[in-house]
Order: structure tokens, then C-alpha cells, then sequence
């Protein structure tokens, strides 16, 4: 008979299938094994991204030039020392024009020596020459179409649905690419690490329900941080809306930036 | 009618190519992270990798907690926007062990932000320090209270 099972066949039959399920379980385990490289603990609970959209606003007015908030973020993230900063002050000095000269005023000169951390020295030129001189607090933009995550050639880098552009620090392998496509200078290859940083809005402050850092520090509240999804009546952001005509840095390369800044000047790119 | 046979060099390329694509779905089920997909294209899981980290600022909040009569003052003159940790230093060991006092080192004084300095807006208060009077900021000056003196 063709369809008769022997004692032999089916012993071989169980034993496979014995064999199939040691094998199926041992590479489940061996497949949690790896991913637990991936995983990770310790954060903050109830944070759900998709229920934040975070906006950060700079009142240029009001920037006094006195470095707090940039050294109160590298305090905050570790960032190295050095030349390394996810924000930092600039000095713009706006010179008189050439005296018989048609222009209206003369070329901008811009410095940020140490990040503004440690305040600035006197301008190199003689003041009567000056004409106008501020600060601008320059941190990552924020962009809703970011360069630097179109870059990034191990998907490291992406835009949170909260508004925060991040980097994976497990996934990012150094290459700087986006060091070189941010055009506002935001990002740079820690010296630690060897992977990129930049601004994370200090994720861990805000996934906890405190400002970020330099908004925390900053004395003349020129920077307003706020969460478009849930913005009370009474918010600085909603007030600093109201009051002011904002912009943003370089709109021509359509990054549409997420940073607004009151009071600049055309200078400021 | 004979049956139709595919061809054996043909099974054994049709062979060939499932083993790439089952060892493929298999490498692929191993490497890619639970989360990954959750948000979008990437790790779901880094958003609270990178949110691990302790903070390092308490805030003004954690010190309304126990010095609400300072802070009080502080809210009614025109040092209101100020943040304690500005001056004092960083004040999250404070806050969990009232013994130990805030980090001096990191905290800074009046002259960083009222030395004058050509790029400061007009509305801050500036002084040029050699011409000013005094070696010592409070022995007229409140810091608490600015507009008051001791």
C-alpha cells in the first residue's frame, strides 16, 4: 500500500518537527537579542510626541549679548569644550558708510568670539564709525523641510512629529554631511563621540515639562518657547505673536524654518 | 497528454533566488529595530534615548518651592525675567539635598550683563565699570530688588 505511514517515517516526521520549533524559538530569542542593542530605557514616561508641535521665537530686541544661554546648553548637554556650540550669540557690527560714498551703510561685520560665552570684546572699530551694532541668538532652525535629514545617508537624522529635528547617536556614523548641508552652522562633529550634534530643544527637559536651557537662563526673555498644540491664552508665545512682525533666517532656501525672529535686521542671514 | 516538467536548470534559479530573498526577509527581520516605523521612517525608540538624559537646570519652578518669598520680591522689580540659576549657579543637587548649596562656580555677576557694550539695546541699564562708583555691587544695589537700595 502506497499511502501507509511507517513507524519509521513518522518518528522522522515528529523529530523535524521537534527540531523546527528548537530551531524557531532559539532564533526568536537570538532575534530579541539583537534588537535589545536597539532598545532603550530610562526616559521619561507619557511623552507622546505626535500630541506636541514645539515652536521657539527669539526676540532680537531684546538680546542683551550676555552668553548665559549659550553656556547654560553646553552645561546642560555636555557639550564638549571648545569651539563646539548647539547655540551661540552673534555680534553684528553695522559700519558707518564711506564718507562720499552712495551706499546707505557700510559692509556688516559679524564675530561670536568663544560662542559669546564670555561676552564680547570692544569692537575693532572706533565707535564714532559705528553705525548700529546687536546680537542675534542663533541656534538649530528647526526646519520643516531640513537639508540635513535629506543628507544623512543612514537615515540617523530625522524630524520628530514634535517639531524637533534629532539624531540618532546610535545610528549616526560621523560622515558630516549635514554639518555641511545645514545652512545656518547649526550642527558639528563632536570631538567625543565622533558622531554629529546639534540642538535637541533639550529633548530631556521638554519630554519632562521644563523649558529648554537657554530659554530657562536666558534674563531678558528674549527667547519664547511654547506648544503650539497646547498654548494657553495667556502664553509669552501667543503675547509675542500678537505683538510682533516675525521672520525667519534665509527663507529664499525654502527650509521653512520653525525659529522666528522679531526685530532683525536685513544683514542677518 | 504528457505533463509539463520546469525545466531543472530553471528550479534551480527559481531556488536560487527564494534562498536570497528568504535569507534577505530573515537578515531583515533580525536587523531592523522593533520601533522602527513607529513615527517614520527611523527609530522610534532614539526619541527617548535621546530624552534619557538627566537635566542638569532645575528651574525657576523647583525654587518657587522653598524660597517663594525671594521669588516674590524678585517677581514685583525689575529683575522679574531673571532666572535664579543665572547668578547663583546650577541648583539641581540643592534642590534634592537642601545641604548642599548651589554650584557657585557656574553662577555669574551683575557686570555680565550691565558692563556697557556698544551692541547692548538702550533699554538695559549699563555701567562703565571703572568709571562707576564702588567696588562692590551690593553695598548699593539689591539684586533681588534692583530698583531698591540696602
Amino acid at each position: 500500500m502506497k499511502n501507509q505511514i511507517s513507524r519509521r517515517s513518522s518518528l522522522l516526521r515528529m523529530g523535524a518537527a521537534f527540531l523546527g520549533l528548537v530551531t524557531l524559538s532559539a532564533a526568536r530569542a537570538a532575534k530579541a537579542a539583537v534588537q535589545t542593542v536597539f532598545v532603550s530605557t530610562s526616559a521619561p514616561k507619557g511623552y507622546d510626541p505626535t500630541r506636541h508641535k514645539w515652536l521657539m521665537c527669539i526676540d532680537d530686541n531684546k538680546c542683551i549679548g550676555c552668553g548665559l544661554c549659550a553656556e547654560a546648553c553646553k552645561k546642560e548637554n555636555g557639550v564638549p569644550e571648545g569651539p563646539y556650540y548647539r547655540t551661540w550669540i552673534e555680534r553684528y557690527i553695522i559700519p558707518k558708510p564711506k564718507p562720499g560714498s552712495d551706499q546707505t551703510r557700510g559692509e556688516a561685520i559679524v564675530d561670536s568670539p568663544n560662542g559669546g560665552m564670555h561676552g564680547f570684546p570692544e569692537p575693532t572699530l572706533p565707535k564714532d564709525q559705528i553705525e548700529h551694532a546687536f546680537f542675534v541668538p542663533k541656534l538649530c532652525n528647526l526646519c520643516e523641510n531640513p537639508p540635513c535629514v535629506q543628507v544623512c545617508p543612514v537615515g540617523a537624522t530625522f524630524r520628530a512629529p514634535d517639531g524637533a529635528v534629532l539624531i540618532d547617536p546610535k545610528y549616526c556614523i560621523g560622515c558630516a554631511f549635514c554639518v555641511q548641508a545645514c545652512p545656518y552652522g547649526s550642527r558639528f562633529l563632536n570631538p567625543v563621540t565622533h558622531t554629529a550634534e546639534k540642538c535637541t530643544l533639550c529633548y530631556h527637559r521638554i519630554t519632562r515639562g521644563l523649558k529648554p536651557a537657554c530659554v530657562e537662563i536666558c534674563p531678558a526673555e528674549a527667547r519664547i518657547f511654547g506648544d503650539l498644540k497646547n498654548l494657553p491664552a495667556d502664553d509669552p508665545l501667543q503675547k509675542f505673536y500678537e505683538k510682533n512682525r516675525v521672520q525667519v533666517l534665509k527663507p529664499h532656501l525654502g527650509t521653512e524654518p520653525r525659529v522666528l525672529y522679531a526685530g532683525l535686521d536685513k544683514e542677518v542671514r | 497528454m504528457r505533463r509539463f516538467r520546469l525545466p531543472p536548470q530553471i528550479l534551480r534559479l527559481v531556488l536560487v533566488a527564494l534562498a536570497i530573498v528568504g535569507s534577505y526577509l530573515v537578515a531583515r527581520s533580525f536587523l531592523v529595530p522593533p520601533s522602527f516605523g513607529k513615527y517614520g521612517w527611523y527609530r522610534g525608540d532614539s526619541l527617548t534615548l535621546i530624552a534619557s538624559r538627566d537635566p542638569v537646570f532645575a528651574g525657576k519652578k523647583a525654587c518657587d518651592e522653598c524660597h517663594s518669598d525671594i521669588l516674590h520680591n524678585l517677581a514685583v522689580d525689575a529683575h522679574k525675567t531673571l532666572s535664579c540659576e543665572g547668578c547663583h549657579g546650577v541648583c539641581q543637587e540643592h534642590c534634592n539635598n537642601p545641604d548642599i548649596l548651589p554650584d557657585k562656580t557656574t553662577g555669574s555677576h551683575c557686570i555680565r550683563c550691565h558692563e556697557a557694550n556698544l551692541a547692548r539695546p538702550a533699554w538695559l541699564k549699563q555701567i562703565v565699570v571703572k568709571d562707576h562708583y564702588g567696588p562692590k555691587c551690593t553695598e548699593c544695589h539689591l539684586p533681588h530688588q534692583p530698583t531698591k537700595t540696602p
